[in-house]
């Protein structure tokens, strides 16, 4: 059949074909689609899971896979760092069945902390890294990353980027599951790592890969035989091959598929007759440092183009235009040039994003900035929606780092700067990926801090997947959930106070002020699902009685509130959620409740 | 070669309407690829998606390439005429969400496509949705309308078709409807 498939899609279709038997993952943009996609599949040898952080994941990923699953772990970039513990360690191990780590890169970022690279990981663990061009490339490289991993008992990186992962294509296939038996744990001394040991897997590890190179060195290809030498892998050579366009005599390309580990002999090849070498990739110069020192070891000098001269741009993503202006810098070739468009013509102003109209967190955010209302303040943010509380007119958010700081970086400013409360904002499934430990030390160390937990009910950034506090497992079916109030009681921590950031907004500053006034250790659960996750029943809009005031408008700053030429507030009746934020903050009795037929 | 780039804000369904773009052009033979800015998008942040078919090319549409520019939020079309030249297909949503913190006007922009642009269509999806009780329909309510004016060859049928490859049996009923609705009466 033929269809049309996201990369992520592609992944997982092609995974579930070559006989996938657990995967797991925590989500996270660009990476997310992987496991929606294959839970959509079922097979009685098929499991997937969402686990508590990427850590875990890959901890489960190990296990199934010493007992011969085939095995995914998925997780971004920056889940990798959270799942850096166990992949080092398993680099060493080694594996069983088939175990593919999926990480998606985010080169711009459109939608992370960092911009880091995974084929640095590759070399930093000393793993093979598979970096197809485009979601059909994607499909097709499944099948050898098993094969790799089992071949060679090793941990396979499946490295994507954000165009490979989100972009979609028409791509042919069939099907068909290959059916494997799982063969059961086989007791080993090989998988309890004792240092002795990992020495001995450490130079195991070097001889795989020394081993591995040319086998994988077929996964790359040269085109062309222009005096040029272009040196590409990820989405780039797609947008090399246009920007060459009409001009293909003048290069030829090395398609980098295996980023790591690269054959010296099939770069020697291709540099032999090249008078330069231009290297277009994202992110760090992982191409280019690899095969200039190829070429140095081997006593071959030609010209470099590239990032560290400065011809590439280091941060942020690349396209074909970018790709052409290296070429006109490199080259000085004026058919390089692009075309003027409509560019300074008109001036559109960037458009942040902003909490959803409705967002319950919009409300718990303002009930507590109003609750600690002339009080010197710091508020710490975490990774989620609600980091979105940093931006105007909430302006609740003075930090942000990676999951789980927002509790711990409290602790931080507690401790250097404790004239100040401390409150610390956490999300439901950011807490239980890594908020749970930074409260056992606030407790443990008698850090007095606030900590919100802004309770939606779900994992809102990434599309609503569920999570230990939903109880609800994947496919919506019962697991068992832990209750984040009796969790914190767990703990010790006996000052807790629960509030619906819908109900009763006077009311509830007043329960918050209250609760501020004495500085001890407590949390705050604002429980309320996601706007997004209920239909909805009435909407708000603004009747005659509105005297223009502007208060609804700068106290909430919800996006379905705005004023028109004339000064004239409205409600966008599409956009409002019903949340009834607004209608606290008018002193005219002008915002009014409209029920939907 | 089609280059074809829908531009909106998060929450009016951009990915999902270019989706079905995809599948109309697949199921008239091309091979398609095609991109989206996902991530922020269900938070009132701008969503842009590429949409190309032909072959050896990447996911992004260069600049002044797009042969079609779909715009369902206007101000959100204007951010991307980078993407197109003077003899592009315009069809603009009359649909207006000033970005916060500009002072820019309807007006403004609408002059601004009219001046440069032959072929502008303006088109009103967004009154139309919420007149039939699906405001969160804009999206397919626009290719609808596109198609009905002709100004993309697809046929009510071909529509109705990959509305089913592309959505889950329950949302294909509810745009069925539309579909039948916008057809009938509009
Ligand atoms: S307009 Fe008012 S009621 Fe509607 S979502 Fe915004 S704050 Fe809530
Ligand atoms: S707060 Fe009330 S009176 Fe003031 S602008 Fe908003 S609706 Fe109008």
């Amino acid at each position: 059949m033929k269809k049309v498939l996201m990369g992520n899609e592609a992944v997982a279709y092609s995974l579930f074909i070559n006989g996938v038997n657990v995967a797991v993952g925590y989500p996270g943009t660009p990476s997310t689609e992987v496991i929606e996609t294959l839970k959509n599949f079922h097979d009685d040898d098929f499991y997937v899971e969402w686990s508590t952080n990427e850590k875990v994941a890959l901890e489960i990923a190990a296990g199934a896979s010493l007992a011969g699953a085939r095995t995914v772990a998925t997780m971004k970039q920056v889940g990798l760092n959270v799942a850096a513990d166990p992949l080092l360690s398993l680099s060493v191990v080694g594996v069983e069945g088939g175990l593919i780590v999926f990480v998606a890169d985010d080169p711009g970022p459109h939608s992370s902390q960092t911009e880091q690279d995974t084929r640095n990981f590759a070399r930093f663990c000393n793993l093979p890294v598979f970096d197809p061009s485009s979601p059909e490339e994607a499909f097709e490289l499944i099948k050898p990353a098993f094969e790799i991993s089992e071949k060679y008992k090793i941990p396979v990186l499946f490295r994507m980027t954000t165009r490979v992962c989100h972009s979609n294509q028409s791509i042919e296939f069939e099907l068909k599951r290959e059916k494997r038996k799982i063969k059961g744990f086989e007791k080993k001394p090989d998988w309890v790592i004792l240092p002795a040991l990992s020495y001995i897997k450490h130079m195991e590890l070097e001889q795989k890969l020394q081993d591995m190179k040319k086998e994988l060195s077929a996964y790359n290809r040269i085109e062309g035989r222009g005096k040029i030498g272009i040196v590409t892998g990820g989405v780039s050579y797609f947008y090399v091959k246009e920007a060459i366009k009409g001009f293909e005599d003048l290069f030829s390309i090395l398609k980098i598929t295996v980023a790591h580990p690269l054959d010296e002999g099939f770069i020697l090849e291709f540099a032999k007759d090249k008078e330069m070498l231009i290297f277009i990739e994202e992110l760090d110069p992982v191409l280019e440092e690899e095969v200039k020192l190829i070429l140095f070891e081997n006593g071959k000098f030609i010209p470099i183009y590239g990032k560290r001269n400065s011809y590439v741009q280091f941060a942020g993503e690349l396209d074909v235009d970018k790709v052409r202006d290296i070429f006109y810098k490199v080259l000085s070739d004026k058919r390089f040039l692009k075309k003027n468009t409509f560019g300074d013509v008109l001036q559109i102003p960037k458009r942040q994003a902003q909490l959803c109209a409705g967002c319950p967190h919009r409300s718990s955010f303002l009930i507590v900035k109003y609750a600690a209302k002339g009080q010197d303040v710091i508020f710490t943010g975490d990774i989620g929606c609600y980091t979105l509380g940093f931006a105007k007119p909430i302006s609740t958010t003075d930090t942000c780092l990676c999951m789980g700081a927002s509790i711990t970086m409290a602790q931080g400013f507690k401790i250097a700067d404790g004239s100040k409360k401390v409150i610390a904002f956490i999300g439901d499934s950011t807490f239980f990926h890594s908020g749970i430990t930074g409260l056992v030390n606030s407790y443990y160390n008698r850090h007095n801090i606030t900590v919100c937990i802004l309770d939606n009910l779900t994992t809102g950034m990434t599309g609503f997947q569920p999570h230990p506090g939903t109880g609800k497992k994947i496919y919506g079916e019962e697991g068992r959930k832990v209750s984040i109030e009796s969790l914190v009681k767990g703990i010790g921590i006996e000052k807790i106070l629960v509030i619906d950031p819908y109900s009763d907004f006077t009311e509830n500053v007043d329960k918050v002020r209250e609760f501020l006034n004495n500085d001890q250790l407590g949390v705050i659960v604002f429980r309320r699902e996601c706007a997004n996750l209920k239909s909805r029943e009435s909407y708000f809009k603004i009747n005659q009685n509105c005297l223009k005031c502007r208060v609804c408008l700068k106290v909430t700053g919800c996006p379905a509130i705005d004023e028109d030429e004339n000064g004239n507030i409205f409600i966008d009746s599409a956009l409002c959620n019903s949340c009834g934020l607004c209608k606290n903050f008018c002193r005219y009795s002008a915002i009014e409740k409209v029920m939907v037929k | 070669m089609n280059d074809i780039i829908i531009a909106g804000i998060g929450g009016q369904g951009n990915i999902l309407l270019s989706r079905v773009v995809c599948q109309l052009f697949m199921n008239k033979g091309f091979d398609v690829k095609s991109a989206e800015n996902i991530g922020m998008s269900q938070r009132g942040g701008s969503v842009v998606s590429y949409i190309r078919a032909g072959d050896d090319v990447g996911p992004i549409v260069p600049d002044g390439k797009a042969d079609i520019l779909i715009g369902l939020e206007m101000s959100e079309a204007a951010r991307n005429v980078n993407k197109v030249n003077k003899d592009s297909l315009i069809v603009l949503n009359d649909r207006f969400v000033r970005p916060k913190n500009s002072d820019l006007k309807k007006q403004q922009i609408l002059r601004f496509f009219e001046e440069n642009f032959p072929k502008l269509n303006i088109i009103n999806a967004h009154d139309i949705a919420f007149k039939l009780n699906m405001p969160k329909a804009e999206n397919i309510t626009m290719l609808t309308l596109i198609c009905k004016e002709e100004i993309l060859p697809f046929s009510k049928e071909e529509i109705l078709i990959a509305l089913k490859q592309v959505l889950s049996p329950k949302m294909y009923e509810m745009n069925k409807i539309l579909v039948e609705k916008i057809y009938e009466r509009y």
